[in-house]
C-alpha cells in the first residue's frame, strides 16, 4: 500500500504531490518596506528543495496600514508582482506549489512602523498582553481591506502563484472580527457570529470574484480561541462550534480548503506549543518596547526573577503535548465540509501524520517549526526515520529570535557546536544578491 | 574673490592619486539596508545615488567592516569577503554613471557595537574594560589577532580596488577600534601597542602600510582620525583623551607611511555631543534606544534615564551643551592644526550647508574640502542648491540627530517633521529609498 503521506493531493483548482506543506513562516529578509529580497527566496527554495508539496508564503500584507512588522515581502501594490513572480519561478523549478498568505494585522502590529499610530481593529481597545493601541475601522475602512484583499489575491495570480490562502487566524485582523473575546461592535460586523464572520466571508467573495473561479483559494482559521490561556481575566473566545460554523460559511463562499490553526493572539500557548525561552524574550522583546502601552510592563517582569518563571510556567506546554495538538478541531471542521482541510501543529513524526491522514482528521498537514529544524524532514521519513535524528524541541527560540536576528533554529543542543548553529543561520543568505555580477 | 566667494566649492581638488570634481563629500553615513550578514541590498545602492544625483565630488562609503566581527550593527554593508565585491562593483558603476568619485571606508567596530548581532558575543579591543556609556562588553585582542586584522584591512582595501572604487578611508575615529589604540584613555595595553604614543598609533601605522602593500602606490588611500578625544565633554571627570599635539604627530607618522589625505573628526566615542553635534531628541531616543537594551552593562539604566522625567532633561542638557551655537564647522580650528602639519589635502566634517563658511574654510586654508553627513539627509541636492546661488538651504538641516536614532529601526532618513510639509511628505521621502526595489 502507497504511503498516504506521498499521495498527491487534488484541491478543486489544483494539484499537489503530497500531503505535507511548509507552513507560514516569515523572518525579516526583506526591505523595511516590503519589497522582496533574494533572501526571501532563498529561504523559500529551500523547503522547495527538500520536497514538500506545497509552500504557504511568509505572512504577507495586503496593506500598508496592516503590515505586522518591517521586513516582510508585502503585496501591496502593482510593483511588488515582479518579485514574487520570480520567487515563485524558483520554487516550481523544484516541483513545489507555492500559496501566497494574504494577511492583515489588524492591531497586532508587533513593530508598527512609523507609518500608522495605531492599528485599525473590530474595536478601539488596545490588544491587552502589549497594549498595541487599536482604531475602531469604519465601514468604509472594512470595504476598503476587503478590495485590498482582492487585489492583493489578482497580483498573486498575475505573479504565476498557485493560490492564496486568507489568514483568518491567530489573532490579526479577521481574528479580531471573528472572536467574541475581541470584536465589541454593536454594527452588522459585531455581536452575533454571522456578523463576526462578515468581514472574512465578504472578503473570501471579493477575492473569489477577482482571481476568478479556478484558482486555489484556503482559508487558516483558529479553531479554537482560548484567548483566556494566558491572562486569565479574559474570556474565552470562540470554540470549535463557532469554527464549525464559519468553516461552513466559508465553503459556501468559495473557499477551496481550510487551514486549522489555533489561538487567539500570535504567539500563543496554543500556537505555536513548547516553550517560552526566556533568554530569547527578553533580549529580543527590548525591541518591542516602544510599540505597545503594556510593553514596557512586559519587559520589566521578563527581566524579574521568579515573576518571569511563573509567566513561563503559565505560557508552556510540555513537548509530549505539541504535535497534532489541532487534530480534533480539525477533524470536527473536516466531517462538517467537503472541501479539503489542512491542520498544523508542531508535525514531525511520519507515524502520526500518516495515522492523521489514515484517520481522516486532515487531508494534509502544515509545518513550520520542525522544517526549520530540519529542511530534510521528508528526505528522513523516505530514508525510515520515523522522527528526525535531531527532532525539533519546540523550544521557540526561532520564534524570539527573528525579531533581531535572521529566521533558523537556535537551539543549540540540536547542533554539535554554537559555530555549526550559526553557519545554519547565515546560510540563507546565500546566494547574495548582485551574485550574478561574480 | 571674497573670502566666502562659493565658487571655491566647485573647483576640482587633487589628491596624489585622485581627482574629485569638487570640495564636498558626501561623509560616511549608513543606514540598516543591507542583509543580516552584511551582505548589500539595492535599496544601499539607491541611498549612495541619491548623493551621487545631487552633485557631491565624492562618496565616502557607509561603515564597511573589514571582518564579521567589526560590524557595528547588523544590516551594514560589509566587505570582509570576495562575494561582497559584486555588490560594491554595482555601487561604484552606478555612483560613476553621475561623475561622481566613490571611496570605501574600511572599518572595524571594537567593542563600539550598538547591537552586536548573534555571532560574536563580545567585540575586539585594545583593552578589555567595557565601553563606559552602554557597558558594551569586550575582550582584549591578542598580537596575534592585532596582525590578522591589519592583513583584513589589507584584503578590504584590495576587494575595494577590484570592484572598481576610487580609493579607500581606513575608519580611525569615533571611538571604534582604532581609537581604542589611539586613545590614552581607552588603551590599557603594556605591550608594544600600548603605552607611549608611538606604541599607541603603531596598530594604525601598520594597517596603512599594509594597505599601502597590497594596493600599490597608485591608489588612493585616507585617514580618518578624531583630531581631540573631548572625553570630558558629556562626563567632567573622565579621562581627556587624546589631546590635538599628539594627533599632529599621528598624522605626520601617517603621512610618512603612505596616507594621501586626512579627514578630520573628533570625539572618543559614537555619538559624541560633538560628533554628530546638536540635538539629543529625547522621544526619538526612547522609541528607538530599547532595542539596545539587551546590548550592554548600562543600556537598561540608560534606557531608564532617557525615559523618565527630569533625568532625560538633564541628560539632554548636560549633551546639548557643548555644540550648543556652533555645529557648523565644529572641527575647522582642529583641522586647521593638522592641515599646517601635513602637506596631504586634508577634509573637515562638521554639519557643513552654508556655501559661505565651507567657501570661506578653504580659502582660509583650514582644509581643502568638506564631508556631509546630515545636511544632505536633509537636502541630497545641497549642492545643487548652492550652485543656484542659496548660501543655506531653504530648509536646512536642524541638526535634531533624529535620523541618527532613528536609523536602528527604521530607514535611514530625515526625520524632523518641521522640514515637510506633512508627516506624510516626510515618510514618502524616507520610503524612496526603496525605489526601485531589487526585481522590477
Amino acid at each position: 500500500m502507497s504511503d498516504p503521506v506521498f499521495t498527491p493531493l487534488r484541491f478543486r483548482n489544483l494539484e499537489v504531490a503530497n500531503r505535507i506543506f511548509r507552513s507560514s513562516i516569515a523572518g525579516r529578509f526583506d526591505g523595511w518596506d516590503g519589497s522582496g529580497q533574494q533572501t526571501r527566496i532563498n529561504w523559500e527554495v529551500r523547503f522547495a528543495r527538500a520536497g514538500v508539496g506545497g509552500i504557504v508564503s511568509a505572512w504577507c500584507g495586503v496593506d500598508r496600514r496592516g503590515l505586522i512588522v518591517p521586513g516582510y515581502a508585502a503585496i501591496e501594490r502593482d510593483g511588488r508582482i515582479p518579485f514574487w513572480r520570480e520567487l515563485g519561478k524558483r520554487v516550481h523549478e523544484h516541483g513545489a506549489k507555492y500559496l501566497l498568505q494574504l494577511a492583515h494585522a489588524g492591531r497586532q502590529r508587533d513593530i508598527p512602523g512609523i507609518e500608522f499610530r495605531t492599528g485599525l481593529s473590530s474595536t478601539g481597545k488596545s490588544d491587552p498582553l502589549h497594549g498595541f493601541e487599536a482604531e475602531r475601522a469604519t465601514s468604509a475602512q472594512l470595504e476598503e481591506i476587503t478590495r485590498a484583499f482582492a487585489a492583493a489575491a489578482r497580483r498573486a495570480r498575475e505573479a504565476g502563484l498557485d493560490g492564496v490562502e486568507i489568514h483568518g487566524a491567530n489573532g490579526y485582523l479577521f481574528t479580531q472580527f471573528l472572536s467574541s473575546a475581541i470584536n465589541d461592535r454593536k454594527d452588522e460586523y459585531g455581536g452575533a457570529l454571522e456578523n463576526r464572520a462578515r468581514l472574512l466571508i465578504e472578503t473570501v467573495r471579493a477575492v473569489r470574484e477577482s482571481v476568478g473561479d479556478d484558482f486555489h483559494l484556503q482559508v487558516k482559521i483558529s479553531a479554537t480561541e482560548r484567548a483566556n490561556a494566558f491572562l486569565f481575566w479574559l474570556r474565552r473566545g470562540n470554540t470549535i462550534a463557532d469554527s464549525v460554523q464559519v468553516s461552513r460559511w466559508l465553503e459556501e463562499a468559495g473557499a477551496d480548503a481550510i487551514h486549522i490553526s489555533a489561538g487567539s493572539t500570535f504567539p500563543h500557548p496554543l500556537n505555536p506549543a513548547g516553550g517560552l525561552p526566556l533568554r530569547e524574550v527578553r533580549d529580543n522583546y527590548d525591541g518591542l518596547i516602544s510599540s505597545g502601552v503594556h510593553a514596557f510592563r512586559n519587559y520589566l517582569l521578563y527581566r524579574t526573577p521568579l515573576v518571569n518563571r511563573l509567566m513561563q510556567r503559565r505560557w508552556e506546554r510540555p513537548a509530549s503535548s505539541v504535535e497534532g495538538a489541532n487534530l480534533a478541531d480539525a477533524r470536527a471542521i473536516k466531517e462538517a465540509v467537503g472541501i479539503p482541510v489542512l491542520c498544523t501543529g508542531g508535525f514531525q513524526t511520519a507515524s502520526v501524520v500518516r495515522a492523521a491522514l489514515e484517520r481522516g482528521d486532515c487531508d494534509a498537514v502544515t509545518i513550520a517549526r520542525p522544517l526549520i529544524a530540519n529542511p530534510d524532514l521528508l528526505e528522513l521519513w523516505r530514508a525510515g526515520h520515523d522522527q528526525p535524528p535531531r527532532p525539533c524541541s519546540y523550544c521557540n527560540k526561532c520564534l524570539f529570535n527573528l525579531l533581531e536576528h535572521p529566521l533558523a533554529c537556535y537551539d543549540e543542543r540540536r547542533f554539535e557546536s554554537r559555530e555549526a548553529m550559526l553557519e545554519q543561520a547565515y546560510a540563507v543568505f546565500d546566494p547574495p544578491p548582485f551574485a550574478s555580477l561574480m | 574673490m571674497s573670502a566666502s566667494d562659493p565658487t571655491v566649492i566647485f573647483e576640482p581638488l587633487r589628491f596624489r592619486a585622485l581627482e574629485v570634481k569638487n570640495r564636498v563629500f558626501r561623509s560616511s553615513l549608513a543606514g540598516r539596508f543591507n542583509n543580516y550578514d552584511g551582505t548589500g541590498n539595492q535599496a544601499h545602492v539607491n541611498w549612495d545615488l541619491k548623493f551621487a544625483r545631487g552633485g557631491v565630488g565624492a562618496i565616502i562609503s557607509s561603515n564597511a567592516p573589514v571582518h564579521p566581527r567589526g560590524l557595528i550593527v547588523p544590516n551594514y554593508a560589509h566587505i570582509d569577503r570576495d562575494e561582497t565585491v559584486p555588490f560594491w562593483r554595482e555601487v561604484v558603476r552606478r555612483v560613476h554613471e553621475h561623475d561622481c568619485k566613490y571611496l570605501v571606508q574600511l572599518a572595524f567596530s571594537g567593542r563600539q557595537r550598538d547591537l552586536g548581532g548573534i555571532q560574536f558575543e563580545k567585540g575586539w579591543s585594545s583593552t578589555d574594560k567595557p565601553e563606559p556609556v552602554h557597558g558594551l562588553r569586550c575582550e582584549r585582542m591578542t598580537v596575534d589577532q592585532i596582525h590578522d586584522l591589519v592583513g583584513c584591512f589589507a584584503q578590504g582595501a584590495r576587494r575595494a580596488r577590484e570592484a572598481g572604487a576610487d580609493g579607500v578611508e581606513v575608519h580611525g575615529c569615533n571611538g571604534y577600534l582604532i581609537t581604542s589604540f589611539l586613545s590614552p584613555a581607552i588603551n590599557t595595553r603594556k605591550d608594544e601597542y600600548g603605552g607611549s604614543l608611538e606604541n599607541r598609533a603603531r596598530f594604525a601605522l601598520e594597517i596603512v602600510r599594509a594597505i599601502r602593500a597590497e594596493v600599490g602606490a597608485d591608489y588612493h588611500l585616507q585617514f580618518k582620525i578624531s583630531a581631540v578625544d573631548y572625553g570630558r565633554d558629556l562626563i567632567p571627570w573622565a579621562a581627556k583623551g587624546t589631546m590635538l599635539d599628539e594627533s599632529i604627530q599621528v598624522c605626520r607618522w601617517l603621512e610618512e607611511a603612505g596616507v594621501d589625505a586626512f579627514h578630520i573628526s573628533s570625539g572618543s566615542s559614537f555619538p559624541h555631543p560633538r560628533n554628530p553635534a546638536g540635538g539629543f531628541p529625547v522621544k526619538d531616543v526612547v522609541r528607538g534606544y530599547d532595542t539596545m537594551i539587551s546590548s550592554g552593562r548600562h543600556t537598561f539604566r540608560n534606557y531608564l534615564l532617557f525615559r523618565f522625567w527630569p533625568f532625560n532633561r538633564v541628560f539632554k542638557w548636560a549633551w546639548e551643551r557643548t555644540a550648543k551655537g556652533r555645529v557648523e564647522g565644529i572641527n575647522l580650528a582642529d583641522c586647521r592644526a593638522i592641515k599646517q602639519a601635513v602637506s596631504v589635502p586634508v577634509l573637515c566634517t562638521g554639519g557643513f550647508q552654508t556655501a559661505s563658511v565651507v567657501a570661506a574654510a578653504i580659502a582660509r586654508g583650514d582644509c581643502d574640502g568638506v564631508t556631509i553627513a546630515r545636511p544632505l539627509i536633509a537636502n541630497p541636492n545641497l549642492v545643487e542648491l548652492w550652485r543656484a546661488g542659496h548660501d543655506v538651504p531653504p530648509r536646512p538641516c536642524t541638526y535634531s540627530n533624529k535620523c541618527l536614532i532613528n536609523q536602528l529601526e527604521n530607514p535611514l532618513g530625515c526625520y524632523d517633521q518641521s522640514r515637510f510639509d506633512s508627516r506624510e511628505a516626510m515618510i514618502a521621502e524616507i520610503l524612496s529609498v526603496y525605489e526601485p526595489p531589487q526585481f522590477t
